[in-house]
């Protein structure tokens, strides 16, 4: 097996362009999967080692976040806490401090694990993608990137993320067997335009329900335009309910799930709304 | 195969390996640290935990090639029997040792937060802790001794 180490995105796009190398972001999915003979690349292009790749900031009216960005970084990162507070909340409770040290947000998308933390976030808050491959680049909304099959060409490469500062309100909760060290049985991601007391918009995602982590529209158009308070939150809880058992079907995990989900969406909404809903 | 250059406890290291090993194999095979141990070789344990550039990892999920050039300390090099670390010191004195297979990787998860923070909270303790594992000792007495050790010298 090949390995490159380039230093910048001109020479990644170019290796994977010209070999049949595979990514290599933080490697805690793929080091596993090698290991396991799940994946067995010719080469690898580690991109570990690219600078721009790393970097969080405020600019053009976003949040960037270079891909190679980890949990750990984002989760101690001001910015991330105040723009992309749902993305901040899931960078706690991800794996473990050793992998959060090592796993990045781009590697999150780019293994798409149904589980995956960093997606449901990503969905809630409107972030976009950045690609970048032989045939240029490309800036696509995670939600409509979620959406292809298969996700990514093998030398395509993940630039980063962008979320847009609309001053959204954010929160995220996961359901795992145990509180360190679980992989999302259930994650919920909910993103919100507030105006007084009432939602002018909002966005809920949600994660290891299905293949992939997905943004509901129904849920979106049900709780919209509506005053926060109990009964809202009650009518989310219901709502959710109906799309978990709509996304899961027969499923041997539906039964468990459906009832989980309104907890799950009640401690996401409790992780940013004061108890009882909002008051002007 | 290709070169790396390795800091390990100290002791600069340039060895030729092949990309696909892990920085656990490295440690293991080719240096002979067989203080840092494989307990589930994916991530869920903390038993291989070293600490990269300041940083705790799990040694069974990073391929060498990507420690190129890092800056590593295993458990050799954190203290020894005769001058114990005071993060082992206190794993003896409170008794948070019994089989010591997750020991290792304990220490260096504690070490860590210790060197970062050296008055830490007991909530601050628990999340450092959590990416190991013990299935004999039990958390109590473990989150003990990283308390006693933070509180070495200050009572």
């Amino acid at each position: 097996m090949k390995y490159f180490q380039p230093k910048n995105i001109r020479d990644a796009v170019e290796f994977a362009k010209t070999s049949e190398a595979v990514f290599l972001a933080g490697g805690t999915d793929l080091v596993l999967q090698m290991r396991t003979g799940k994946i067995q690349p010719m080469a690898l292009i580690d991109l570990g080692k690219i600078p721009e790749l790393r970097v969080i900031q405020e600019a053009n009216g976003s949040l960037e976040i270079g891909s190679m960005v980890t949990f750990a970084e984002m989760g101690q990162n001001e910015l991330v806490y105040k723009y992309a507070h749902a993305l901040w909340r899931a960078c706690q409770t991800m794996g473990s401090p050793q992998i959060r040290n090592q796993a990045t947000l781009g590697g999150n998308l780019g293994n798409c694990s149904p589980a995956a933390d960093g997606l449901p976030p990503l969905l809630a808050l409107g972030a976009e993608v950045q690609l970048c491959s032989g045939k240029g680049e490309e800036i696509v909304a995670v939600e409509s990137l979620l959406k292809r099959t298969p996700l990514l060409s093998r030398d395509t490469l993940i630039q980063g993320f962008r979320i847009p500062l609309k001053g959204l309100q954010s929160g995220f909760a996961k359901l795992g067997r145990r509180q360190a060290l679980a992989i999302a049985r259930l994650s919920v991601a909910v993103a919100m335009e507030v105006d007084g007391d009432v939602a002018t918009q909002v966005r809920i995602a949600l994660g290891a329900v299905g293949k992939r982590a997905f943004l509901s529209v129904d849920l979106a158009r049900e709780l919209t335009g509506q005053k926060v308070n109990e009964a809202w939150i009650e009518k989310g809880i219901e709502q959710v309910q109906q799309v978990v058992r709509d996304a899961l079907g027969a499923r041997a995990s539906a039964p468990y799930k459906r009832v989980a989900v309104a907890g799950i969406l009640r401690e996401a909404l409790a992780s940013f709304i004061p108890e009882g809903g909002l008051k002007i | 195969m290709m070169d790396i250059k390795l800091v390990v406890n100290n002791k600069s290291h340039i060895l030729t390996i092949d990309p696909s090993e892990r920085l656990l194999d490295v440690l293991r095979n080719r240096l002979g640290l067989i203080g840092t141990k494989e307990g589930c070789g994916e991530g869920e344990c903390g038993a291989c935990t070293v600490i990269l550039d300041g940083k705790t990892v799990n040694a069974c999920l990073v391929l060498a090639a990507q420690a190129d050039g890092s800056v590593i300390t295993t458990i050799e090099g954190v203290g020894n029997r005769r001058r114990p670390h005071p993060v082992q010191k206190a794993f003896v004195e409170v008794g948070a040792v019994q089989c010591g297979f997750c020991t290792p990787g304990m220490v260096l998860s504690a070490k860590n937060l210790l060197d970062k923070k050296s008055q830490p909270s007991d909530a601050e303790i628990a999340v450092a802790m959590s990416g190991n594992l013990c299935r004999c000792t039990g958390y109590d007495k473990i989150l003990r001794a990283v308390k006693r050790a933070s509180l070495e010298g200050k009572e």
